[in-house]
């Protein structure tokens, strides 16, 4: 049987298809192996939940706090980064959550970059994504392309002024390329126009882009450099 | 060793490789086929600092539901002593190959590597998951129209007899690196050392980028213990863990024609068996 062996009168080239909302072939294997795993016993219906809650709550919040309050407490400071997972539980994160060992792909030696009034931290992996998740959240798309990760480790100022980030004469660039166990973060340097600010109110300029280091945080500026975003067929609900 | 000129070089090649180099038949006999081109064929998928590229917009995303599912799917496996975090990177990332390393969605291939590691560890069979795959988009033929996606076991298992790996139980309350710390033994390098990263054959699979490979650097910091990402990518047991270390590089000397100041740097962290004290 054809496609054509209908015999009323009307032009194909002009009709409009149906939009059909049809399940991607990465959700049907994603469903598959779900249901097969918990089938088997591989791992627990519950076991993946409490890993989604998990998931879902971390966010770069408690990263900006511990920033922020090392700019206002220089014993907290001295702390964040002699002992960096020490410091973050004081702001809510414990690296060893939610398996005793950690996430699994993020492991549990955290390290805070602190940036100087000669010296500026910005982070890559260029092997894959490796990013402080517990304490950062996941990390951005453009992090994660070929493309970032090919020229920040030998183009790292184009990269930058890419972000807008132009740093002026006197400082230098360190690239920390997070190739293997452990994560890192910057600490930026606390910007002017800050003077009184609370604790709060310097937490909300410390953004994400800072917390990698392509992005300087500003008095005024509380969003990310790159805001554009793709939306997704079927978005996480 | 090598210089600045040669590594730009190698990463040049590697670089311009598609599926395969334009100027070879499909499966080249032996003769037409040189050291370099054969290095740049086998060098691991993943490792792609420093190649060429021009500048593109950088964007975000929103999350797909599936992909956040495939995180947590490959975080859980871990949890539960399926795989290592260290498998998952080998083969979500070098073992598909290049085409498909470039050519899938990031959580693709996390998910493939999910499919990949049940099927070789004999946990699902390929059939059984062809005809799950063939179920569920039967429940969605003819598109969601207001069906949410979702996972629907048939019952819940008993997980007793799955074969589990023993890191899942050993680093509880250590945490990874930890748990292998005191085992290296004595570190080979210390602080301001200067060292040359060997150029030691990469087949498969290792977490040493090749930018780095023949360069000189300083010892910034003793990291910690863990067993070599070429032995962990295959959850060997019996291997001795060795000392990593943070290294720091002059861009200048790594690469050509640098042209940002002479103290900017870069750091990376090496297991010792990559390292040889330079002078």
């Amino acid at each position: 049987m054809t496609g054509h062996d209908h015999d009323h009168d009307h032009d194909h080239a002009r009709t409009v298809a149906p939009m059909v909302d049809e399940i991607t072939d990465f959700e049907v294997l994603e469903i598959a192996l779900r249901e097969l795993c918990i089938e088997k016993g591989i791992f627990t219906a519950d076991e993946h939940r409490l890993f989604t809650e998990f998931a879902e709550q971390i966010g770069p919040t408690p990263a900006a706090r511990l920033v922020a309050r090392s700019w206002i407490d220089p014993d907290f400071k001295a702390l964040a980064l002699a002992e960096p997972m020490t410091a973050s539980k004081e702001v809510g994160v414990d690296w060893m959550e939610p398996t005793g060992f950690g996430t699994p792909s993020d492991f549990t030696a955290f390290s805070i970059l602190e940036d100087t009034a000669t010296l500026h931290n910005v982070i890559v992996c260029a092997l894959c994504s490796c990013y402080p998740r517990p304490i950062l959240g996941n990390s951005p798309e453009w992090y994660r392309t070929p493309n970032y990760r090919r020229r920040l480790v030998r183009w790292p100022r184009q990269v930058l002024s890419e972000f807008g980030l132009v740093l002026p004469d006197g400082v230098a660039v360190r690239v920390q390329d997070s190739n293997q166990k452990h994560r890192f973060m910057v600490m930026a340097m606390r910007p002017e126009g800050t003077d009184g600010w609370s604790e709060d109110q310097l937490v909300e300029i410390i953004t994400r882009d800072c917390l990698i280091g392509v992005a300087l945080p500003k008095a005024g500026v509380t969003t990310n450099v790159i805001t554009a975003t793709r939306p997704a067929i079927h978005p996480v609900t | 060793m090598s210089t600045a000129e040669e590594r730009a070089a190698a990463l040049d090649l590697v670089a311009r490789l598609k599926s395969s180099y334009p100027e070879l038949p499909n499966a080249p006999t032996p003769d037409l086929l040189d050291h370099k081109r054969i290095w740049a064929y086998l060098k691991t998928d993943h490792d792609v600092g420093g190649e060429p590229d021009a500048p593109m917009t950088y964007e975000n995303k929103q999350y797909e539901g599936w992909e956040e599912n495939t995180y947590v799917i490959c975080e859980v496996l871990a949890w539960r002593g399926i795989w290592l975090s260290e498998e998952r990177r080998r083969i979500g990332n070098v073992d598909l190959g290049r085409t498909m390393y470039l050519g899938l969605p990031y959580y693709g291939r996390w998910l493939l590597a999910v499919a990949r590691v049940l099927a070789e560890k004999q946990h699902i069979g390929l059939t059984e998951l062809s005809e799950r795959m063939v179920e569920v988009r039967e429940r969605y033929e003819g598109g969601l129209e207001g069906k949410t996606l979702e996972a629907k076991p048939k019952f819940e298992g008993d997980g007793s007899n799955v074969k589990r790996n023993e890191h899942h139980i050993r680093a509880v309350g250590k945490g990874d690196p930890q748990v292998f710390a005191g085992q290296a033994g004595q570190a080979k390098f210390k602080v301001g050392d200067p060292v040359f990263v060997r150029e030691l054959p990469a087949l498969f699979y290792t977490r040493t980028p090749e930018y780095v490979r023949g360069a000189v650097g300083e010892v910034s910091a003793l990291a910690y213990e863990s067993p070599a990402p070429e032995d962990e990518t295959w959850d060997r047991q019996g291997v001795k863990p060795e000392w990593f270390y943070v290294v720091k590089f002059n861009l200048a000397d790594l690469w050509p024609a640098y042209t940002g100041p002479a103290d900017d740097v870069l750091r990376t962290e090496i297991p010792e068996r990559w390292l040889r004290a330079a002078s």
